[in-house]
């Protein structure tokens, strides 16, 4: 009976973001001291199909931005953390890869600015990718430094033994029992790109407006309905991420 | 035929391997007899390729060993624990070796099929590892690395984990398929009765020294093996439990003493 009522209570501390988004963004003229707005209209959602508005759009770049920092900080993050794993003194190049959250991002893109501007990467989705990734690339290596263990190095020399190329055994052994751990950090690193405001906002230049970055500004400009809708598309693709991957995630160690 | 001549091996200006050198015929098993750390992985991982030597030669058939990659040595290395893909099932495990050397299906059904009846495993064919106990997933193990037809088994304690009774019979169960297989194999022990059970061929490895020994009485005779003084243990334990020469009887005092004293 306990357990039921703490399910019931988490559902409904989950969901209820979810219905109060909903009825902020169909809602007009919902004002204190009224429980539930007096009417409601769809002209918000309407709006999300509006060329001039930049939801869509700006839900497009979030997609391409946070899919790409997930693939790439994992996919590195794999191969760095098997180097850090490997090296004479692992437990010092493990102290380095957290030295990216001695800073706030913010900082840390006040810093890198002046790089990334001679690069020519200043206002692009470059620019942004590569200030997202130098946070995520040390998080994904942090997450997946548990993977490299003896035990690993043994079913790679194994799985050699038996014939495998190095490619084989990365195919066929490293790659499927490393599977749920890399699932796991492909979700935490797409969310780490997805949800993060300060450093895109800097490096953007105003130019990359990324579905985050628009919340703010509705937030910033009192735009009620239309901060609700981009939240609302804020928050649908981590939560069918978190759904998807439960299993992965619930894990037990 | 095996050669290995004057191997040998440092880590970090510590010899872990000294002039190593040995003789094994095909289908011959050597038990190397070692303590923990006397370089019996070491040795075991150079002949696999994983380590290499810093000097010595190492041939099988006459082809020189050193430039194979471990991948391409048919030399097959196993762990004192099974390490059993855990994503794939009993078959594929076993089949495993054939799918990466892309062997066709219909054969690879046969083999596996027909080597999972030898181990007897065929009833867990479709079972995931962590479904098996302890003895199985050895064997499946022993099956995986049997299908490939290893030129050489190196075996780096293998039944170490297990308990004493599946220990025996993973004992003969590897004596028989061995035989039947005509496999030859390195065999590293720390246990003197395992390396006796399961060698036709008998060494001691000690700091990273390798003694051969001729014959079945000059391996129990050496005292480094400590048999000849486990051996007298056992007669002092009889001749005090038993003064009398009359057999013990089945089941008594004498067998059950015996064996706690043995776990």
């Amino acid at each position: 009976m306990r357990s039921r009522l703490l399910i019931f209570f988490l559902v409904i501390l989950f969901a209820l973001p979810f219905g109060l988004l909903g009825l902020l963004a169909v809602g007009e003229g919902w004002r204190f001291p009224d429980a539930l707005p007096p009417a409601y209209s769809l002209e918000p959602l309407r709006g999300l199909i509006a060329a001039d508005n930049g939801l869509l759009a700006g839900l497009g770049q979030s997609l391409l931005l946070a899919g790409a920092v997930a693939v790439l900080a994992t996919a590195g993050g794999f191969v760095v953390a098997r180097a850090v794993a490997r090296s004479r003194r692992p437990g010092r190049w493990t102290a380095l890869s957290y030295l990216p959250y001695a800073l706030p991002p913010v900082l840390l893109a006040v810093l890198i600015q002046p790089f990334i501007i001679r690069m020519h990467l200043s206002g692009s989705v470059g620019g942004v990718l590569l200030g997202l990734l130098l946070v995520a690339l040390p998080f994904a290596t942090l997450l997946l430094s548990s993977f490299w263990t003896q035990r690993a190095t043994e079913y790679e020399q194994l799985a050699s033994t038996l014939g495998c190329t190095p490619r084989q055994a990365l195919r066929w052994v490293l790659l499927p029992l490393a599977a749920p751990l890399l699932r796991t950090t492909l979700v935490q690193t797409f969310l780490l790109g997805w949800f993060d405001f300060g450093l895109t906002n800097v490096l953007s230049v105003g130019k990359v407006r990324t579905l985050t970055v628009q919340v703010f500004t509705y937030v910033g400009e009192a735009n009620g309905p239309l901060a609700a809708v981009a939240s609302l598309l804020l928050l649908l693709p981590p939560a069918l991420l978190l759904l998807a991957n439960k299993s992965a995630l619930l894990r037990k160690p | 035929m095996l050669l290995v001549s004057h191997l040998s091996k440092h880590f970090h200006d510590q010899p872990v391997l000294r002039d190593i050198s040995l003789r094994l015929a095909e289908g011959e098993v050597l038990a190397v007899l070692g303590r923990s750390g006397c370089g019996k992985t070491t040795l075991l991982k150079i002949l696999a390729g994983l380590e290499t030597p810093d000097t010595g030669t190492l041939t099988l058939h006459g082809q020189d060993l050193l430039p194979v990659p471990p991948n391409e040595r048919q030399m097959v290395y196993l762990y004192q624990e099974p390490l059993l893909f855990p994503h794939l099932s009993v078959f594929e495990n076993v089949a495993f070796g054939l799918r990466i050397r892309k062997v066709k299906e219909v054969e690879i059904k046969r083999q596996v099929t027909d080597l999972l009846a030898e181990l007897e495993l065929s009833e867990h064919a479709q079972k995931a590892p962590h479904q098996l106990s302890g003895g199985q997933r050895q064997r499946v193990s022993f099956g995986r690395a049997l299908i490939i037809r290893p030129r050489l088994l190196l075996l780096d304690e293998p039944f170490g984990n297990l308990d004493a009774q599946t220990r025996t019979a993973m004992q003969e169960l590897f004596g028989r398929v061995s035989r039947q297989h005509g496999i030859t194999s390195i065999f590293v022990t720390h246990d003197s009765r395992e390396a006796l059970t399961v060698g036709s061929r008998l060494g001691y490895l000690e700091r990273g020294v390798l003694t051969s020994f001729a014959t079945v009485a000059e391996f129990i005779q050496d005292p480094r093996t400590n048999i000849a003084a486990e051996l007298s243990f056992w007669e002092n334990i009889q001749r005090t439990a038993n003064p009398t020469p009359t057999p013990p009887q089945k089941g008594g005092a004498l067998v059950l003493e015996s064996k706690n004293l043995e776990n």
